[in-house]
């Protein structure tokens, strides 16, 4: 009797230890576990291009006094805000994706390569990137001074990790699709960068001139999405036919106010 | 003659031989149909005793069978080659470097480990072959002398002595196992081999003390690779399934029965819910459908209930012993007087043992319960055993006193009389043993209760500070309202701040006009408050944002720029429409001290203090917490609002700016209807009956009211007041039926207390339906607009209110550090501390739900999470803390002292006009200066600091007292290296924590180095050093400054150190809090960040920098001191 039962007891407290220690490693595994089939390339992928323009005056971009930190005030560089990027009309760091259609409806494999998120000058270089579930996002500290890493994600795990110069870089995955995540210095709070991560490879982050291009683009119908990191999202239907190429613009306008909601810390970052 | 008779007839009757209707009728037919009907009884009772009698057998098999088919579909999926799949995992890089590792780790010491190994081997073979000789000698000589010492004689002894000698001399055959198994035999003497025996013994020991050296990285690796494997694995293993396959293949068809308190409760609940306690998470999908087989919801809070030692009945009502059907099983039949608890209520079997707590772990809901209860108001009309326990201390205290006074008149008395009647007694011994009773005991009885009663007397000081009042106080409205508003208000106050605290009382317009008269005319009219000049709007707009007023009040959206939707906290009142109703110059002063009354109340005079009163004793007229004592009695005085609203130390001109803020707040130019009837004296006796009836005086201040008592039933345990006793009224027959009587829909019968619970708080007065009563007998329970979900949770609550049936010996008695949580829950709940902190784990405080604290930015400025508080800092600091936010110290209270003396002295203004006092530690706070959030002044009373204080220390369960941990003065040396690393550009401190310099301070992001000493615990602070992500998620302070350096057993700095750590082979963590708990003032200077504090001379103008110190100070651009 106490044989048998002892038996029981000692196999319940075995399921139990392997259910407990377990649990927490279990993840929500992105397109592995969706169900969704792998893409498969017909050759037929188009391409979407275009330019993100700017329509108005832009807002002047204040200086950011690096003092606080000799070696952020010494790196060279320019020291003024990012946010918003003009350059003869053109508005850089817009985050360019696709959703909706087969992109949704397939399953990608991240690429090997690793995207570089690299720290120079006390900034984020680039502030505005994409990597896929999976993907390897690699964290450089080019300076010679410490830096904190900390990504603010909603539907990923936080992380804030320090990084002294010198040290080697990081090596971080995010597991679910996060349009965007912020990520900033808490030793330097003008540095700030945004990463998109998708499922899928139909990405884009409009360049100096404003312009994008996604690459292999399945063809289907789709909702392209701009986002902007002060100005915000917009959105549009577009249809992309077998090798097609397309050109999509957009226009931000400086009418169109952001209604900031954040507790900034303007005045102590920025000199007149 | 009667015998002849009967003979007579029994002839006749032979005779006549008429057939017999009795004896001759053929009885078959009967006794055929009652054997059969017998025959079917018994069949149709043994059905019912197998079958009938046992529904669970039929659950019983259903669960092996769904159970079976669960199991089956998981060792599929365990044998299935996915990636997470132990296989797959032994593939993947990571377990193939540890295993590298591993490998390597004992290649490495392999042959030595193998030679090793064959050395013990040879070495246990010969002690094999050399013990049982050897033993055997042993023992004989140890017997020798055994009878050595028992000997008497000495030539005896001698002969024993030779004996011994001539055996430790003789040479004793050893049979040797040689290397291939033969046999030598081999004559060895006993004293070698007693050396040889003990040497091999040494040797061996020596060789596993080396092999343990050798093989313990090995292991580490070994246990690591382990770990990834185990860690990395998400399921079950094939064969953990199969064994419980095996498991449920051999389950027994029985009652299960769960015995508890010495069979006071016997639950046979499990007979049927098999699922509940099994290993497996069990959902109702993987059952077959079959709810009743699922797991318990909350492994976790089974893990403290044990159901072996609670039972299930206990928490979850219900008839434990009930096997025959469901309804009986769970009890929901007429005859049991504690049913199952819906499911939506379930949590109120937690209240049974936890009516004490204010906040029960695992319980949301019931916490909601509570917490509405509270904030809804329901406590100002029905008392409840636990809520506003400070109204009953007061009483008690009170009365009490009153005692103490009569006690103390009546030894006074005797003191008289006793000396009066020793100097009548005759005897001089009687004389000197009164005079000895009057003169040395009775005056030391009477000091005792003058140190009582003054002890008391400060007691109700306390219990008056921390008494609140819902509602606000009433005495003030002619100062803070506008006079037409008020009518407004009373008729629908829904209507103008919906959500609102204060319910509808369903009056008339006669009611309402009598009642606005009564409060407009009791209010106080003798002090008018000093005229306040206009503010900024903007700036107070972003004060009212920044400082945290959210935490607690709501707003529309719109207003601060937060989308259209209302925004903050619904402790305290929306405050969208203030511009609509109050007055300028109240709303200034109610901002800048809420706590600060227009006049003092006197309890035991029943009134107001005036001026003139104090003016009688040649007294200004000035009452705070330091002149609380009444000028015409010396009892002490209500001298605080009594509101829960703190005092946030605001300037003068930030409590302007914010009150013009708060008064451009409207929804459009308010027009009301003329209220001239309100200083119509004729209506005001009717008022006063009428706020008496409806109770106005349980949750606000009302001048003369002030003693009225609670106009409510008392709710502590109406959840076990019998059914017949709630008054169902006209809608009985509903409840029985099943009627709903709002929407006339059908629905399940609700004759229980849960249905009248829920129709009561959707509809207070809704048993009153169908009746014809005057208005004096309405029922009098205003609507409260209870949302559904709130409704459940106050009718969760209310259920769980009940004496509870639970055995004493399982109820829940918290002693120690769980009694000092339980009983700080009430203080953290009552000044609702989770507005701004995280004080529960799993609750997030109201700021972290307003979208401008989601973004990065924002939540830096969120203020601290407190779940480990109590390991965190001292407790004597935290009650410094509590009592005053700002830590501004002594100095600048006695500043103010003189300030006001000043105040007093010019009398420049009139007493009757009441203006602002200015506040110590004024608009700072005193550790995170940083956040724009201000940690307010609550003016706890003693009473409550220290239950806060040990709140904190009970949940962190930390010992009190608190005796700080010695730790070991830096060298100079290690003052140097601490002071490199702290400044060295690998090591980002200084970059964040405030360093006393206005410049650098403005960007910080943390507290001061400085404060630690005094407010840190030292083990707390190097957990924090290592990884303050597990203390708070989300905070600034990166993790992985340290890496772990396994071989020295140490934490080490993780960038680059500076040159002179190399010699260093101490832990950094602990150096640097050696460090940061032996910093001063002086030595944070030195560390080069420039700034000095304001009594403290300039760096560098008197003392000599060092050359190192040179060589770590930062270049700056901006210039030192003045």
């Amino acid at each position: 009797m106490l044989k048998k039962y002892g038996s029981m007891i000692v196999a319940a407290a075995l399921v139990a230890f392997m259910i407990a220690s377990c649990k927490p490693k279990k993840k929500d595994d992105g397109p592995v576990d969706t169900g969704k089939s792998p893409y498969q390339s017909k050759n037929d992928e188009g391409t979407i291009s275009g330019v993100i323009k700017f329509d108005g005056t832009p807002p002047d971009r204040k200086r950011i006094d690096m003092g606080a930190d000799a070696n952020c005030a010494s790196a060279g560089g320019e020291k003024l805000t990012e946010e918003v990027l003009v350059t003869d009309g053109k508005l850089a760091n817009v985050f360019v994706y696709l959703t909706g259609g087969p992109v949704d409806q397939f399953s990608f494999q991240p690429p090997s390569d690793p995207v570089v998120l690299d720290q120079k000058g006390c900034r984020y270089d680039p502030h505005v990137l994409g990597v896929m579930i999976k993907q390897t996002l690699r964290i450089l500290n080019s300076d010679q001074t410490a830096h904190n890493v900390h990504p603010t994600p909603k539907n990923n795990p936080e992380w804030n990790e320090s990084q002294p110069p010198g040290t080697a870089p990081k090596e971080k995955t995010f597991n679910r699709a996060e349009t965007l995540i912020p990520v900033k210095c808490n030793q330097h709070p003008w540095m700030k960068a945004n990463v998109g991560v998708l499922a899928h490879p139909c990405f884009s982050v409009s360049a100096q001139d404003g312009t994008y291009t996604i690459k292999n683009v399945p063809p289907g119908n789709y909702t392209l999405v701009t986002w902007h990191e002060t100005m915000g999202e917009q959105k549009t239907q577009i249809t992309v036919g077998a090798s097609e190429k397309k050109t999509q613009d957009f226009t931000y306008k400086s009418s169109v106010a952001y209604a900031p909601t954040s507790l900034r810390v303007e005045a102590a970052l920025i000199l007149p | 003659m009667a015998d002849n008779v009967a003979n007579e007839q029994l002839e006749k009757r032979a005779e006549t031989a008429e057939p017999d209707p009795i004896a001759d009728s053929s009885m078959s037919r009967a006794l055929l149909i009652t054997s059969i009907l017998l025959i079917l009884t018994l069949v149709w009772s043994l059905y019912d005793e197998i079958f009938g009698q046992r529904p669970w057998k039929a659950y019983q098999s259903e669960f092996v069978a769904s159970y079976l088919e669960h199991l089956e579909t998981l060792k599929k999926a365990a044998a299935k080659p996915e990636e997470r799949n132990e296989k797959a995992i032994r593939e993947t890089a990571e377990y193939k470097k540890l295993d590298a590792a591993y490998r390597e780790a004992t290649e490495k010491v392999a042959p030595r480990v193998k030679e090793i190994g064959a050395r013990v081997s040879e070495i246990d073979r010969e002690i094999g072959d050399i013990t049982d000789p050897f033993q055997e000698a042993r023992a004989w000589i140890a017997s020798k002398i055994y009878q050595l010492e028992t000997t008497a004689s000495e030539s005896g002894k001698e002969s024993v002595r030779s004996s011994i000698e001539d055996k430790r001399n003789e040479s004793i055959t050893v049979a040797f196992t040689q290397k291939d198994g033969s046999i030598k035999k081999e004559g060895v003497p006993y004293k070698q081999l007693e050396k040889r025996y003990n040497d091999l013994r040494d040797e061996k020991a020596r060789l596993n003390v080396e092999l343990a050296g050798l093989t313990k990285e090995s292991g580490e690796m070994l246990r690591k690779r382990e770990d990834y494997l185990q860690n990395q694995m998400s399921g079950l293993t094939e064969q953990a399934v199969d064994n419980i396959i095996k498991g449920t293949n051999a389950f027994e068809y029985r009652i299960r029965q769960i015995n508890v308190a010495g069979g006071q409760v016997v639950d046979r609940c499990e007979s049927c819910h098999l699922g509940v306690r099994e290993p497996l998470t069990l959902t109702a999908d993987k059952m077959g459908d079959e709810k009743a087989f699922v797991s318990h919801p909350s492994r976790d809070l089974l893990t403290i209930h044990d159901p072996e030692k609670f039972g299930c009945s206990t928490c979850h009502g219900g008839n434990g012993r009930g096997t025959t059907s469901v309804e009986k099983g769970h009890g929901r039949y007429k005859h049991w007087l504690w049913p199952l608890y819906y499911k939506e209520n379930v949590q109120a079997g937690c209240n049974q043992c936890h009516n004490a707590d204010r906040v029960t772990r695992m319980a949301d809901t019931l916490n909601r319960g509570k917490d509405l209860y509270y904030q809804k108001g329901c406590v100002g009309c029905h008392r409840y055993e636990g809520f506003d326990r400070e109204a009953d201390a007061l009483a008690s205290a009170r009365q009490t006193i009153k005692q103490l006074e009569l006690d103390r008149a009546t030894r006074l008395r005797e003191m008289r009389e006793t000396r009066e009647a020793a100097e009548k007694v005759t005897s001089n011994e009687e004389a000197r043993s009164l005079l000895n009773r009057a003169d040395v005991v009775l005056p030391q009885l009477v000091s005792q209760i003058d140190g009582r009663i003054g002890e008391l007397d400060l007691q109700t000081k306390y219990l008056m500070k921390d008494q609140k009042k819902i509602g606000p106080n009433l005495k003030e409205i002619k100062a803070k309202l506008r006079k037409e508003w008020l009518p407004v208000w009373l008729r629908d106050p829904q209507a103008f701040r919906p959500g609102t605290k204060m319910p509808s009382f369903r009056l008339d317009d006669n009611e309402i006009r009598a009642i606005s008269a009564f409060l407009w005319q009791s209010a106080i009219d003798y002090v008018r408050i000093a005229d306040q000049q206009q503010g900024n709007v903007e700036r107070g707009r972003d004060l009212f944002k920044q400082t945290g007023c959210v935490a607690c009040h709501s707003i529309d959206g719109n207003a601060i720029n937060q989308g259209s939707q209302p925004v903050g906290g619904h402790f305290a009142a929306n405050l969208s429409r203030v511009g609509e109703k109050a007055n300028f110059n109240y709303i200034v002063r109610w901002i800048h001290n809420p706590r600060q009354r227009l006049a003092p109340y006197s309890p035991s005079l029943r009134r107001d203090l005036t001026p003139d009163d104090y003016k009688s004793k040649n007294l200004a007229f000035l009452f705070d917490d330091d002149h609380s004592k009444s000028p015409l009695d010396g009892r002490e005085l209500q001298v605080q609002n009594m509101t829960v609203m703190p005092n946030f130390r605001l300037s003068e001109q930030d409590a302007r700016d914010i009150a013009s803020f708060l008064m451009s707040l409207k929804k459009g130019e308010p027009r009301y209807p003329d209220a001239s009837y309100l200083d119509d004296a004729s209506l005001k006796q009717e008022g006063e009956r009428l706020v008496k009836a409806y109770g106005c005086a349980s949750c606000h201040e009302i001048r003369g009211l002030e003693d009225e008592g609670r106009i409510g039933t008392e709710l502590t345990v109406e959840g076990s007041k019998p059914i017949e006793r709630l008054d169902f009224a006209l809608l009985t027959e509903d409840a029985m039926r099943g009627k709903d009587p709002i929407t006339g829909g059908e629905r399940s019968a609700w004759y229980n207390h849960k249905g009248f619970f829920e129709y009561k708080l959707r509809n207070p007065g809704i048993y009153d339906r169908g009746k014809v009563k005057s208005p004096e007998e309405r029922l009098k329970m205003p609507n409260i607009y209870l949302e559904e979900d709130e409704i459940t949770a106050l009718t969760t609550f209310l259920l769980g209110s009940v004496t509870t049936s639970i055995p004493e010996s399982l109820r829940y008695k918290p002693a120690g550090a769980a009694k000092q949580a339980q009983d700080g829950w009430w203080v953290v709940r009552k000044y609702n501390c989770m507005g701004c902190h995280n004080v529960l784990i799993g609750e997030d405080p109201t700021l972290a739900g307003v979208a401008m604290y989601q973004d990065a930015d924002g939540k830096e400025q969120l203020p601290p999470r407190l779940t480990t508080e109590g390991a965190r800092v001292n407790p004597d600091w935290l009650l410094k803390f509590l009592r005053d936010p700002s830590l501004a110290g002594p100095q600048a209270a006695e500043k103010l002292a003189q300030q006001i003396a000043r105040h007093d002295a010019g009398a420049a203004q009139p007493s009757a006009v009441a203006g602002l006092t200015s506040q110590p530690g004024a608009n700072r706070n005193g550790v995170r200066q940083y956040l724009r959030a201000r940690m307010p002044t609550f003016d706890f009373s003693p009473n409550e600091l220290q239950m806060l204080v040990n709140f904190f220390m009970g949940a962190s369960v930390q010992p009190q007292p608190y005796i700080p941990e010695r730790l070991e003065p830096l060298t100079g040396d290690e003052q140097t290296l601490a002071r490199a690393l702290f400044t060295s550009a690998a090591a980002p401190c200084l970059k964040c924590h405030m360093t006393g310099d206005p410049a650098h301070d403005a960007r910080a992001t943390a507290p001061n180095f400085l404060l630690a000493p005094e407010r840190l615990k030292p083990a707390w602070t190097r957990r924090w050093l290592i990884d303050p992500a597990f203390i708070s998620p989300g905070t600034a302070m990166p993790s992985g400054l340290f890496n772990r350096d396994e071989m020295h057993g140490r934490w080490v700095f993780s960038g680059p150190t500076p040159p002179s750590f190399q010699t260093y082979d101490k832990d950094h963590v602990e150096l640097l809090v050696r460090y940061m708990f032996q910093l001063t003032a002086d030595e944070q200077r030195r560390l080069g960040t420039g700034g000095a504090a304001p009594s403290a001379p300039a760096p560098g103008s008197t003392t000599t920098t060092s050359s190192l110190d040179r060589a770590i100070r930062r270049p700056t651009s901006r210039v030192n001191g003045p």
